[in-house]
């Protein structure tokens, strides 16, 4: 009996909830991010904006010149992390089964739950009479056809993938729909005279001699194979903080001050979340957009800033990562646990 | 340079000196060992630029010199050489010729002038005491060294030279071991030193059973003279944290313990201990203390012990290493354990010098 799962995704949903909110908008290209004329990237553009090639993760500066009329909006985080929380309220009404992916996006299980089409264009007129939003969902037997379907027919999209057609729907498609196969990975592919799905499905190649411990994953996802089930535990994995600068910096007092803004931040975040941190991680990255993370593992987990920054602090020092000055530096913590020790420490 | 040595007496120089060689690959002479022979004496020299070790033997030197040569593949040679006697003769390019027996070696080496000189200790405070002391007093305290290296300044042995006092200080912020020795030295030599754990695990392996170890402090050195072999380090820069603030005062309930007895049976019970809560339960009640390991995945171990308690009664939880530990380094036949809750600090004394404070952990019903 195959699963039923789907893949729901809100479309631009940033620059959408800007919009929502900021009537002017509608119809227009909004990206939000840093203002044009600062350094700093684009978190979100709306479909308007997409049309002169904006992408998220750009430089702002580049985006300007690119679509010089863009209502540029600086992120509003906490209004869109509440939206969130709102809009997973409504996928929670339909299956408790919701695996939250990041703000903007879940999967559902809804084997067994009757016509998943049906279920599917219920929760996207819910998301838009209740939240003024438009969502895309795919609906497929795994989480990999699924999140291909959010993606199909974006926005406001429905897309299904029968498990009896899936093999035909994917042989047109680029290798690189292949979560996990980048640029690197497509073009070693390429190479070897593989761009299609479909040239995957039939290669005799040996795989591993180009993906390495990829190939078995690889193969599998060509066939529209994917057993992951949906990931209940609502935890977080991680919690991150970075900073671009507004001019590259070698700087120490700029450097530590925004070390311990960003230590603030996530620390805080661990606070909301009831959690504590056993990996630390600094990221930094230099003017020539070359980028460095370095990472250690605790024996007692973390829980304030003060440590998170102290250990930000050894990190950069022990590894000599300002040699050079930074465009960009972060704090990232993971492998989150109850922030509750079990062997109390000495008091100094 | 020339000379003739017994085989025994330069391969327990060697070890002595070679545990300090650097694992560094950028300074190729740091691999090396520095002989220098001179005045019927052979002094061997090794150093990582943070610790270094200096130690002599007697031999008959036929011509004076000095030459480095690769430390561990020296030590290998001369372990397996078949004879008693080693003659060993280099030349101007640093060529060793090494004979033994019907076995000849011929090592590259390198230049003594490139051999990085050890720090002199000129205007050094200077204590002394005696080398099987100073054993005990690291054997007693040095298991609790902190490994965490983002907490340097613990990274190492607290010598605190206080009012005729020696106290030596290990912590990892979960125990604190400590341990005081009383020491002659005028009030103006009073100081704080923190010594890397490198520098404290090759000095108790330098220290013997008799004689005296010399130990002189300047700013940022200490040098530990044993007479035959001097060891030498930077010390740890830093604030050590104020260890007497987490020393708890008054305890409610002083039991006493036959240590080996206590040890054996924490041995037993923590073989069922989860390595992820590694902790083990201790329930005194009237005349016992039953020590408990349990785990839902894992099973259940539990072991009695019979003794003088007439206190509260008392269940309190210890990662089982740490109460070890200290047991396992101590030579007295009872040790006192000081309780005064469950969520309070215990504390392992012998005698009036030792103390040993350990940080319970969460008891889990």
């Amino acid at each position: 009996m195959p699963r039923v799962i789907l893949h729901v995704d809100m479309d631009a949903f940033f620059a959408s909830i800007e919009q929502r909110d900021h009537p002017e908008f509608r119809g227009k290209p909004v990206i939000v991010g840093s203002p044009a004329d600062q350094r700093g990237v684009v978190c979100a553009a709306s479909y308007e904006a997409r049309k002169f090639k904006v992408r998220s993760a750009m430089p702002s500066r580049t985006a300007a010149k690119l679509c010089p009329h863009g209502i540029f909006v600086r992120p509003r985080m906490e209004i869109y992390r509440a939206e969130s929380v709102l809009i997973m309220e409504i996928l929670r009404s339909f299956t408790p089964l919701v695996e939250r992916m990041s703000v903007d996006e879940a999967y559902l299980d809804l084997s067994e739950m009757g016509d998943a089409v049906e279920l599917a264009r219920e929760i996207k007129r819910r998301i838009k009479d209740e939240r003024g939003l438009t969502s895309s969902i795919g609906v497929s037997s795994n989480k990999f056809l699924a999140k291909l379907g959010s993606g199909f027919q974006k926005p406001d999209g429905l897309t299904v993938i029968r498990d009896e057609e899936k093999v035909e729907f994917l042989k047109p498609l680029p290798v690189g729909s292949i979560n996990g196969v980048g640029p690197v990975t497509a073009q070693a592919l390429q190479a070897k005279g593989i761009q299609t799905i479909g040239e995957l499905q039939n290669t005799t190649l040996d795989l591993g001699t180009i993906v390495g411990s990829f190939a078995e994953t690889l193969k599998q996802r060509a066939l529209g194979i994917d057993d992951r089930p949906v990931d209940l535990s609502d935890e977080r994995k991680s919690i991150s903080a970075e900073t671009t600068f507004l001019n590259d910096t070698d700087h120490r007092p700029t450097l530590r001050a925004a070390l311990k803004e960003m230590a603030r931040d996530v620390a805080q975040t661990l606070d909301t979340e009831g959690v504590a941190a056993l990996t630390v991680q600094v990221k930094v990255r230099y003017s020539d957009f070359t980028t460095f993370t370095r990472q250690i593992r605790l024996q007692e987990p973390v829980t304030t800033a003060r440590e998170i920054y102290h250990l930000a602090c050894f990190l950069l020092a022990k590894n000599q990562l300002v040699k050079q000055p930074l465009r960009l530096l972060g704090i990232g913590l993971s492998t989150l646990v109850p922030p509750t020790r079990d062997q109390f420490l000495l008091s100094f | 340079m020339k000379f003739t040595i017994s085989k025994e007496s330069l391969q327990q120089a060697l070890n002595q000196v070679q545990h300090v060689v650097s694992t560094r690959t950028t300074l190729a002479i740091l691999s090396n060992v520095l002989l220098r022979a001179r005045d019927g004496v052979l002094e061997l020299t090794t150093t990582d630029l943070d610790v270094g070790v200096t130690c002599t033997v007697p031999c008959e030197v036929t011509e004076d010199g000095a030459t480095t040569l690769p430390a561990r593949r020296l030590a290998t040679i001369i372990r397996e050489l078949p004879a008693a006697e080693i003659d060993i003769s280099v030349d101007e390019k640093n060529y060793a010729s090494i004979r033994s027996g019907p076995s000849f070696f011929k090592v590259v080496g390198l230049t003594s002038e490139e051999f990085p000189a050890l720090p002199r200790f000129d205007e050094a405070r200077e204590f002394s005491l005696p080398q099987a002391v100073m054993r005990d007093c690291l054997r007693k305290t040095s298991y609790a060294i902190s490994t965490d290296e983002t907490r340097y300044v613990l990274n190492g042995i607290l010598f605190s030279f206080k009012n005729n006092a020696l106290t030596m200080v290990a912590t990892d912020g979960r125990r604190l071991a400590m341990v005081e020795q009383e020491v002659e030295f005028p009030q103006s030599q009073e100081i704080d030193i923190i010594v890397p754990t490198k520098a404290v695990n090759e000095l108790a392996r330098l220290c013997g059973d008799t004689g005296e170890v010399i130990i002189r402090v300047t700013g940022s050195q200490v040098g530990f003279d044993l007479g035959d072999s001097l060891l030498i380090s930077k010390l740890i820069d830093g604030n050590y944290p104020n260890y007497r603030q987490v020393i708890p005062g008054e305890a409610k309930e002083r039991i006493v313990l036959e240590r080996e007895t206590f040890q054996r049976a924490i041995g037993r019970v923590s073989l069922l201990a989860s390595d992820k809560s590694n902790s083990v339960k201790f329930q005194f009640t009237e005349g016992q203390v039953e020590i408990i390991a349990s785990s839902p995945d894992i099973g259940e171990a539990r072991e009695t012990i019979a003794i003088n308690y007439k206190g509260k009664d008392i269940t309190i939880a210890f990662n089982p290493e740490f109460t070890m530990a200290p047991l396992r380094n101590l030579s007295a036949d009872e040790i006192t354990l000081h309780l005064i809750d469950e969520i309070s600090p215990g504390v392992i004394r012998t005698g009036t010098n030792f103390l040993y404070v350990l940080m319970p952990m969460r008891v889990n019903s």
